[in-house]
């Protein structure tokens, strides 16, 4: 990042960096003044937020047969 | 009872308490491994080699680690291992930094992660997008992002150095953002 002011690919670098972490550098004052003006960073941000939302949520069950196999497979009883 | 208590009674062949702690941590190995394998069969199979390996070795598990620690461990170590013997990630595409960050394609997306249990074509989206992750990326973001860990956890899961998982989570982040904004942003 440059000495100056933070550019917009500066900030979304960061925000793949940074993401989910408490920061209080300079730098990070910076890029979230930055965060709040720009447009096009906020929507780079939401998108990379809504992108681990995405995988987070996305959930499959154990089935009971497979818990079964697993149990069986192992040679533990119930 | 307690999970240390569960350990020692299996580390003393208690057969009920070794079943005691597959009952207590398979779905989180199932979720884990599918994240991973993006496959069912496999998840499958990784849960079962990763809980045969608890049962053998329950024994030399010293506590010095979390057990979910050591879990994640096996099934990292069996999807890595399963990758590499197909040989197939281009890692051209997540290593070219100049086009991981897309300062281009900005937008909104047309779709909130709310719609995730009623949306099979986005759940088809989201298979293709991180198969498309070599492994070791997806195991870092997979740990990081989606189960939480920290990235002290991560990097000793993974036994990379905190700078390289930092690297590894921002380079997957970015690509993986880059795969949905082309499926998922509005023309």
């Amino acid at each position: 990042m440059s000495e100056n002011k933070p550019t917009c690919k500066d900030v979304m670098s960061h925000i793949c960096d940074n993401l989910g972490e408490e920061l209080s550098s300079p730098k990070c004052i910076e890029i979230k003044a930055h965060l709040e003006k720009c447009e096009s960073c906020k929507k780079y941000f939401n998108s990379v937020d809504n992108t681990i939302l995405f995988y987070k949520k996305y959930d499959v069950t154990l089935s009971n047969e497979a818990h079964k196999r697993l149990i069986e497979f192992l040679g533990l009883s119930e | 009872m307690e999970e240390q208590t569960l350990i020692e009674q299996a580390q003393h062949g208690d057969k009920k308490a070794l079943t005691e702690l597959v009952k207590m941590y398979e779905q989180t190995v199932y979720n884990f491994s599918y994240k991973i394998c993006r496959h069912k069969d496999r998840a499958e199979n990784t849960m079962q080699e990763t809980f045969l390996s608890m049962v053998k070795n329950i024994k030399q598990f010293s506590g010095e680690s979390k057990l979910s620690t050591w879990l994640y461990r096996v099934v990292s170590n069996h999807c890595l291992m399963l990758a590499r013997t197909e040989g197939k990630f281009n890692y051209e595409s997540i290593e070219n930094d100049e086009a991981l960050i897309d300062e281009k394609n900005i937008a909104d997306w047309k779709i909130t992660p709310e719609k995730i249990t009623e949306n099979n074509e986005l759940r088809t989206i989201l298979d293709d997008a991180i198969q498309k992750l070599p492994a070791d990326y997806r195991i870092v973001f997979t740990l990081r992002d989606v189960e939480g860990l920290s990235t002290e956890e991560t990097a000793k899961i993974v036994e990379l150095t905190i700078p390289a998982t930092k690297s590894r989570l921002h380079r997957a982040r970015a690509f993986l953002r880059n795969e949905l904004n082309k499926k998922l942003h509005y023309e």
